[in-house]
């Protein structure tokens, strides 16, 4: 009866596919009660140079991708990118990855959950034919121990930049009895987008369940920044800069929110660089400095970051910032909750981040959503969100003075 | 017994009380106004926590043998993941922490910043979190995992509170 209302409940809720996938499978009812109230609900973007719209989705137990020619108002099929269904990481801040290399060839990447204590795995597969089929997918790194939170991204020259949490510092800590703060930054390059080299980790200690976020500095210089653990405690965010391609930089403060926390925020950080070099960095906080969603700029690599700025008011429960820089042109856009309706409130600045335009609503929705990303084509910025009641939207940002 | 409570809770009727609350209860839209008002006037502590939360289950059985310690000590566990969780999961562990007979709740809307709203705006999720209700209604959150020692003192303050208004006991 509790089963039956539940996955009633559930089918309501979610979205056609995820159920149809539910009934192809056959699964028992249990398992799809829990694989249903568990399942992943995102959607991540990427424009191929020519326009095309590509979409990864995380479902309960798929990486399904699609593709959209008229800006996400119709899209194509949905390509499971594995054979067999997948334990998906469906914690919040997870999410499968999607990426077009110069090549014209597809790069996905994506994270299981290879056992019950939150234990991941990060695949990556590639499509020489548009889609239509997804090589073998491999694991991005050699050690067992886990990987989570993969982001990829391109650098200028075209090369794929992965970085993920790492367990294997903890891993080895815990064996020898010794104690270890979270989990380590890793990361990894592919020319090619068909397989990844050797993986590095960067550093050590860093919050283990919040996204990266990730930026280049230059071609074969990325700039990642992540929630880190000073002191063992306190999680707040640094920004490090590549020297080059495999020699990361040093930790550079954003803010000190104090956020001494032993616990998982689940909320991780988003960084730009606009053409000036400036750096543009938004996040979330609940430390005694500050608590919400803030905004902070530097000039460059090695400056200090500006005071933050808050962008919403703590009982509005602001989350999910996301920043696009095009040209000196930042986006930035963030979620908002007013006791009804989630909605995504966007700024944009022409001035590298000095001044920037009123707040204003782009979205808005009556249930549970995705959150929200830029993404940029021909120098025109798009929110991309999905949510249950609307589904998937690709929205032009209207450039508000 | 489970299909009951169900209905009941569907149909807002009545809050089953901890007397059978080791299946955890659906935390919906509105549960929170339940909650609240069925401890109304009771020193309540609700510690919330999750099973995608690693410290909250490291603390879990310190709750449990406090629990055994404290028989003023009028518990309520609300699992606040940010995905709905098996309740089977929800139960087992609070089982195994020596939690298996308080009362118990757990998110079962994904809709997550609706629940976490009406039980504080300014709340984004964090777990663990412990919610002490005073007998007056006097909210004090311990962000974190919770050092005992203040919830102890907590404690003792209500019992003197207490003794200063005669009423049934707590439990």
């Amino acid at each position: 009866m509790r089963r039956a209302l539940l996955l009633g409940v559930a089918a309501l809720l979610s979205g056609g596919v995820a159920v149809a996938q539910h009934q192809q499978h056959n699964m028992p009812a249990m398992t799809a009660f829990a694989a249903d109230a568990r399942e992943a609900f995102t959607a991540t973007p990427t424009f191929a140079a020519d326009g095309t719209l590509w979409v990864v989705r995380g479902t309960a137990d798929r990486v399904l991708v699609s593709r959209s020619a008229d800006f996400g108002k119709s899209f194509g099929p949905q390509v499971s990118v594995t054979a067999e269904p997948i334990n998906m990481d469906w914690g919040p801040d997870s999410r499968p990855q999607i990426l077009v290399t110069p090549s014209g060839r597809l790069v996905v990447t994506y994270a299981i959950f290879k056992d019950k204590q939150f234990n991941g795995r990060v695949f990556a597969t590639y499509s020489d034919d548009k889609g239509a089929s997804f090589a073998e997918p491999r694991s991005i790194t050699a050690d067992n121990s886990s990987q989570r939170f993969q982001q990829t991204a391109l650098d200028p020259d075209g090369r794929v930049f992965a970085a993920w949490i790492d367990k294997r510092g903890a891993a080895a800590a815990r064996a020898a009895g010794k104690p270890y703060p979270g989990a380590a930054l890793a990361f990894a390059w592919s020319s090619d987008g068909r397989s990844f080299g050797d993986t590095t980790v960067a550093f050590d200690n860093t919050c283990e369940c919040c996204r990266l976020g990730i930026a280049f500095a230059g071609p074969g210089r990325p700039a990642v920044l992540f929630r880190n653990v000073f002191g063992g405690t306190t999680r707040d965010h640094a920004v490090v800069t590549f020297k080059d391609a495999v020699t990361p930089g040093p930790l550079r403060r954003v803010s000190v929110d104090n956020w001494n926390i032993d616990a998982c925020p689940h909320h991780g950080p988003s960084l730009a660089i606009a053409a000036d070099g400036s750096y543009h960095a938004a996040w979330f906080t609940g430390g005694d400095a500050r608590q919400g969603v803030f905004y902070a700029r530097a000039d460059d690599a090695s400056s200090a970051f500006s005071e933050p700025r808050a962008l919403s008011a703590p009982d509005r429960q602001p989350a999910r910032p996301y920043l696009l820089a095009i040209g000196n042109t930042i986006h930035l856009v963030w979620k908002e909750f007013d006791g009804n309706r989630t909605r995504i409130l966007g700024q944009a600045s022409h001035d590298s981040g000095r001044s920037w335009s009123s707040a204003h609503s782009i979205a808005d929705t009556d249930d549970a959503s995705d959150h929200p990303l830029l993404i940029a084509y021909k120098d025109r910025a798009y929110l991309s969100w999905l949510t249950k009641t609307e589904g998937y939207r690709l929205i032009p940002l209207e450039d508000a003075p | 017994m489970r299909r009951t409570v169900l209905i009941a809770l569907l149909m807002g009727l009545v809050l089953p009380g901890p007397a059978h609350a080791n299946e955890p209860l659906p935390f919906v839209r509105g549960s929170w106004a339940k909650l609240r008002a069925a401890h109304a006037g009771q020193p309540t502590i609700v510690h919330f926590w999750g099973l995608t939360c690693g410290p909250c289950l490291v603390e879990l059985p310190n709750w449990g043998k406090l629990l055994a310690e404290r028989n003023d000590l009028r518990l309520v566990l609300l699992a606040a993941d940010p995905l709905p969780q098996p309740p089977e999961q929800v139960e087992n562990t609070l089982g195994r922490a020596g939690l298996g007979t308080a009362e118990s709740w757990s998110f079962t809307d994904r809709f997550y910043e609706r629940l976490r709203y009406e039980i504080d705006p300014t709340w984004s999720g964090e777990l663990p979190r412990t919610v002490m209700i005073g007998r007056n209604g006097t909210i004090n959150v311990l962000p974190g995992v919770a050092d005992l020692s203040k919830v102890r003192a907590w404690l003792d303050e209500q019992s003197k509170l207490t003794a200063l208004i005669p009423t049934q006991p707590t439990r």
